[in-house]
């Protein structure tokens, strides 16, 4: 058939996951590591550039979170200009990253984590799929997936201009007030989101709680890394997705640092790999110290659960509650199963849904007082927001005229990609031994990332229908013995 | 009849950019009733663009390395096969279809893909390399051709159903009457 050669999974896979497994003389796993390509080339590219542009490029890097790039950006231009927007302009950007957070994560639960738990690891492949989770849970569910996602994103298209690529940020506020009519419908959707997400939450205890053998999978120890975490925390030290102090939580679960997102660089470094062009986040008051768990190894965790470890819950009542409930199930915190993610995700879902549902109904949201003008001049800014993957830092420098000289940006799975290399390298340790590599082995190593979320769409854009991952098997002289791949 | 045009592509990311490139190349030049859309959503997210159209067709990069770049190959949606894919934001078409089908979402009936060959979809702020800007042209003039086909094929069957019977006036067909004049770019081309 014609499509053999271009749908080809190895093809493509120069844009896609490749996982390499290097095996020792006695057939057991040596080092096992993902590699993620990335798009280059972004501190050249936006040299020079307005900074006031960045919201719009920033949110064109990717097509999976735009809404969370254009709000690090615009976060980092009140910073690079010294100027703190009105209350209502916070609430406005807060309602659309509340609504972002809701439908990010719901496509994310149903739809991504679907096929590992809804369905479950062990069905068989054909149905470790989309369609598999929807025979699940049934047309009506898959329907409201659909339904509520298309109806959240209407609303950031009504508020923020775009739908996909918001366009409302500016240093200083918003670019539009919110009018009454607007804030009906969304406070009947924010409505609609909570029973959502309430029902979310059924299906997971339902569908994984109920399952003894789910619940043996996400506290075994194959997917278990007691590492630090990190997340930004409000001034009670509850989960916050928009603005906040970034904590940190030390393997045990005391807070081991508070910083202000400003000063990230005092706390954070890159450590280089040879195979990667990926760059790994330590923390700098620890060291690095090799791809390792403990108190000694500066590895940190970043996203859903790694917020909830650095909190102390959630700010809204239904959420909190779900909190309380995956904390006392799983044993305490912090809570070092990387599968709990998923149902970290539900409860971030329903927190987003409660805030969303909050802020629609806060009076001061219709304030027509939405943009402090800037008039400080620039010269250097940090933006920080919790995107749906965890902590993600937009920090720029510039001329006296706001043009950029120099920009870094941490994504969040690059906060993330230590403890990925870990727990891919763990997971395969764990589940290959004697040198069998079988089709279900290497889903049970794929869930071990597939639980961050770790998001490509910074690395590839690409024709859909293609199959993102390749596994190489490497004998003790690093030649590839096998190849496995996913189609 | 509504009909999609659909460039998917980061139009940041060097070669990338070329299905949103090949979308506003033909904006200007396709009938009325066509939407044009540019996009750098992928996976599910597009499902909801996809959804409510008649017929669709894809502009979109690809890299296999086999071939030179600029290459142009139209694929029907039943040749790309179904995949389990490990990540939802690299779901293909068909399993959207799929997905679509049984929720009983519309969907475009027919889909067809224009994959190009590129060089350096990765690169931000790169060139768009030659070979893959010089075939712009080339899939816009496939893009249009392929509108138009449609749009007469949907002609030809309102008219005979208009000389079996005058009845079957619905919504629908009406719309599809409108739809079915000589689109401009077809024209254009000819010219």
């Amino acid at each position: 058939m014609s499509t053999k050669i271009l749908i080809d999974p190895i093809t493509r896979l120069e844009g896609h996951g490749k996982i390499h497994i290097f095996m020792d003389d006695a057939g057991a796993v040596d080092r096992a590591f993902l590699q993620i390509p990335e798009l280059r080339g972004f501190e050249k590219f936006v040299e020079g550039r307005r900074a006031e542009d960045m919201p719009q490029i920033t949110s064109r890097i990717c097509g999976v979170c735009p809404t969370a790039h254009h709000m690090a950006a615009t976060k980092a231009l009140d910073d690079l200009y010294g100027v703190d927007p009105p209350a209502a302009a916070k609430k406005i950007r807060e309602l659309v990253y509340s609504i972002f957070m809701v439908e990010d994560h719901a496509l994310h639960f149903f739809f991504l984590g679907g096929p590992d738990f809804v369905v479950g690891p062990a069905a068989p492949k054909a149905d470790r799929n989309i369609l598999g989770v929807i025979g699940k849970v049934g047309l009506d569910i898959g329907k409201e997936v659909i339904g509520v996602r298309k109806q959240l994103r209407d609303l950031i298209g009504q508020i923020a201009g775009k739908p996909i690529h918001p366009v409302f940020g500016l240093p200083g506020g918003v670019s539009r007030a919110l009018t009454p009519e607007l804030q009906a419908e969304l406070k009947a959707t924010a409505a609609h989101a909570v029973r959502f997400g309430t029902f979310a939450l059924e299906v997971f205890r339902d569908v994984v709680l109920a399952n003894p053998e789910y619940v043996e999978l996400v506290t075994s120890e194959a997917y278990t890394h007691r590492t630090y975490y990190m997340g930004l925390v409000d001034a009670a030290n509850k989960v916050t997705f928009y603005d906040g102090t970034l904590r940190v939580v030390d393997p045990a679960g005391q807070e081991f640092l508070a910083f202000e997102p400003r000063d990230y660089l005092g706390h954070i470094a890159e450590h280089v790999e040879p195979w990667t062009y990926m760059k790994f986040c330590f923390l700098k008051d620890v060291g690095w110290n090799g791809f390792a768990e403990g108190p000694d190894s500066g590895v940190y965790g970043v996203a859903p659960l790694a917020r909830l470890n650095a909190s102390d819950g959630m700010a809204t009542p239904l959420a909190h509650e779900a909190y309380e409930e995956l904390v006392s199930t799983l044993g305490g915190k912090p809570v070092h199963h990387t599968l709990a993610n998923h149902w970290a995700r539900i409860v971030e879902l329903l927190y987003a849904a409660e805030r969303m549902s909050e802020l629609a109904a806060d009076p001061e949201i219709l304030s027509p007082d939405i943009r402090t003008l800037p008039t400080a001049t620039p010269d250097e800014g940090v933006g920080v927001v919790e995107a749906p993957r965890g902590t993600l830092i937009h920090h720029y420098f510039t001329d006296e005229r706001g043009l950029i000289e120099s920009a870094n940006l941490i994504v969040a799975t690059q906060n993330n990609a230590a403890r990925i290399a870990m727990s891919v390298d763990k997971a395969a340790r764990w589940l290959i031994t004697g040198g069998e590599v079988d089709d279900g082995l290497l889903n049970q190593l794929e869930m071990a990332f597939r639980a961050y979320d770790p998001c490509y769409g910074c690395a590839t854009h690409s024709l859909p229908g293609q199959m993102p991952l390749l596994v190489q098997i490497h004998d003790p002289d690093g030649e590839v013995v096998r190849e496995l791949r996913r189609d | 009849m509504r009909t999609l045009v659909l460039g998917l592509g980061n139009e940041l990311a060097s070669d990338d950019a070329v299905g949103v490139l090949v979308a506003r190349a033909v904006r200007e030049r396709i009938a009325d009733g066509t939407d044009v859309v540019e996009s750098s959503a992928s996976g599910m997210a597009l499902i909801e663009i996809l959804a409510g159209s008649d017929r669709a067709i894809v502009v979109d990069s690809i890299l296999t390395g086999r071939n030179p770049p600029g290459t142009i190959t139209e694929l029907g949606l039943e040749q790309i096969g179904r995949v389990v894919a490990p990540s939802l934001h690299q779901a293909g078409l068909p399993e959207m279809a799929a997905v679509a089908e049984r929720l009983g979402l519309e969907f475009p009936s027919e889909t067809r893909v224009l994959a190009v060959e590129v060089r350096d979809p990765y690169t931000l702020g790169g060139p768009v390399s030659t070979p893959v800007a010089a075939a712009v042209d080339e899939l816009a003039r496939r893009v249009c051709n392929r509108v138009e086909r449609w749009a007469s094929e949907t002609a030809r069957a309102y008219e005979s159903s208009e000389g079996s019977s005058r009845q079957l006036q619905d919504s629908r067909s009406a719309s599809a009457g409108r739809d079915s004049e000589p689109p401009r770019a077809g024209s254009d081309l000819a010219s």
